[in-house]
């Protein structure tokens, strides 16, 4: 006897919401029968919400943030310090940093770090166009915000050494105790680097 | 105290089920029932990590996903999952984000029939030795071992490509220094305080009286490890990869200020028990608790005065699991005896 399946569009939507990041068979199958049948699915604004943003949508040409426009929001923005430019791994980890409103400076993302172990090296990363920025634009500092990982930690290195020709200050951000928390609850490496990182009051 | 235990999908085990007792415990049973594999996991439920195997991901049973222990530690719940693709560590039904909190629970000292490769094996084994031992002390050993491997295979891989490039290797020099400086510290403050505990352990088994045992640390990165890492750029250029640092660390063993090569058979393996009671002697001193000893099988090759003293010098009180083929060597007061056959453990007395 024939085995019974779900018909071929409900089986490529299955097959494609698949590919989605978290999303395993179950789920897939999950999301796609809602869109077939719950009564407020609406899955043409869903397909047309997609449809929109991947025809507009695209990394800011300067710093790699997300812009509809040809530059983006950020770097638009006359009334931004351009003598402060802040490195970043991910075009993500520029909100976060955003939503502190402690910066007013502009952005570059790398697209990544240097991880031999995982085959990328400097040239696939948007380094040259940094070391651009900082021959026209002319920042007083460069703010490295990478990860205190070692591979965060190479980068940072990396991009020290190609800098440094320039008269720029170069700083990284400071790593220590989360804000709020007691000395009790930190592990030795942070409250080593919250010590070595030590400030004047 | 290790009491209930439970495992699934565990090397050869799909699901198992059993309570130890205090004292000790003795699984018997013919070869290849995977009598090891059951300490195994009682060693992965405390420590995440296992002393055969330096990945966790041969321990998941043939056509399964991931394994599960499970196990109760002194009043302590401990539940860890694990597959290739997923961690998840539990302390007391919550699930934990990182293992500091969960290591702290419960340590553990596995004396093994192949221990004789701590003395005779390459330097390795010794490096493993130290590893082991201080991760159960020292928290942060962790992770600065994990940031060392990273950062030398980083630095390996880079030298090893087609062209070299210099500034790239040298952006991992400063988290290799790093970490490798505090790995040295910490194996050299560990070799230190692990001597007097070996010595004593030596003499109590069977070392002749007088008999004096030395544990000499040979750091891999010399007295200074930026200056020769520094000054070996020529050549790990030429050889493609990096040569000094702590994965080049040796511990020296000396018998009587001979080198341990020399000792004969019978002193060898004295020399490598009296390294695995040093350890259990160093945690139970250091953390105020005792460690939980896993014995796979070493009864066999001991003759029977080692083996008596071996038993009267283990701490009093520590919770033991020992396995063997047979019962004969027994002596001394046994908790409870199990029986593994059939990939089935029943309690037999």
């Amino acid at each position: 006897m024939k085995r019974v399946e779900y018909p071929a569009p409900l089986k490529q939507l299955v097959a494609q919401l698949k590919r989605m990041p978290g999303i395993g068979p179950r789920s897939a199958e999950r999301i796609a029968l809602w869109m077939v049948s719950a009564r407020n699915a609406r899955p043409g604004e869903i397909a047309a919400a997609i449809a929109s943003m991947s025809e507009t949508v695209r990394p800011c040409p300067q710093c790699g943030f997300f812009t509809t426009e040809p530059l983006c929001e950020i770097c638009a923005d006359e009334a931004r310090e351009s003598e402060l430019l802040c490195v970043v791994e991910e075009a993500t980890d520029i909100l976060p940093l955003e939503r502190t409103g402690a910066f007013r400076g502009r952005y570059h993302a790398l697209g990544g770090r240097i991880s031999p172990l995982d085959h990328v090296g400097p040239d696939d990363l948007r380094i040259d166009a940094l070391v651009e920025r900082v021959r026209k634009e002319h920042p007083t500092e460069v703010i490295l915000a990478l990860g205190s990982d070692v591979e965060g930690e190479a980068t940072a290195n990396y991009l020290a050494g190609l800098l440094r020709e320039f008269p720029v200050k170069l700083t990284r951000i400071a790593q220590g105790l989360p804000a709020g928390g007691g000395l009790e609850h930190a592990d030795e490496l942070t409250l080593s680097r919250a010590l070595s990182g030590r400030v004047k009051v | 105290m290790l009491t209930t235990f439970k495992l699934r999908d565990f090397r050869c085990f799909a699901a198992l089920e059993t309570e130890f007792a205090s004292g000790t415990n003795v699984i018997v049973g013919p070869n290849a029932q995977g009598k090891t594999s059951l300490l195994e996991a009682a060693c992965v439920l405390l420590r995440l990590q296992s002393p055969r195997s330096g990945s966790l991901a041969p321990l998941v049973r043939i056509d399964a996903a991931g394994f599960v222990v499970d196990g109760f530690y002194s009043g302590n719940h401990l539940q860890f999952y694990f597959s290739p693709r997923r961690k998840k560590l539990a302390l007391d039904s919550v699930e934990q984000r990182t293992a500091a909190e969960y290591l702290k629970i419960g340590r553990v000292v596995w004396f093994s029939n192949g221990d004789i490769a701590l003395v005779r094996g390459a330097a390795e084994e010794r490096r493993r030795y130290l590893d082991f031992v201080a991760a159960q002390l020292d928290p942060g050993y962790r992770r600065n071992l994990r940031n060392y491997e990273t950062a030398l295979r980083s630095r390996n891989r880079l030298l090893k490509m087609p062209h070299p490039r210099w500034r790239e290797i040298a952006a991992f020099d400063e988290p290799l220094l790093d970490s490798g400086m505090a790995l040295t510290q910490a194996r050299r403050v560990l070799i230190a305080a692990l001597e007097p505990h070996a010595m004593e352990s030596q003499l109590a088994i069977g070392g002749a009286v007088g008999e004096t045992l030395g544990l000499q640390y040979q750091p891999g990165c010399g007295e200074d490890f930026a200056a020769n890492l520094e000054a070996s750029r020529k050549e790990d250029l030429r050889l493609r990869q990096t040569r000094v640092g702590p994965h080049r660390d040796e511990l020296i063993l000396k018998l009587n200020g001979l080198g341990s090569e020399l000792a004969s058979e019978g002193q060898q393996r004295t020399l490598a028990l009296a390294l695995r009671l040093a350890q259990t002697r160093l945690i139970a001193a250091q953390t105020g608790t005792l460690p939980l000893l896993l014995l796979d099988d070493i009864f066999g090759e001991l003759d029977p005065a080692r083996r008596n003293a071996l038993l009267a010098h283990l701490p009093k009180g520590a919770q033991q699991i020992i396995t063997t083929t047979h019962l004969d060597w027994a002596q001394t007061e046994i908790e409870r005896v199990f029986r593994l056959e059939n990939r089935t453990l029943t309690g037999i007395r």
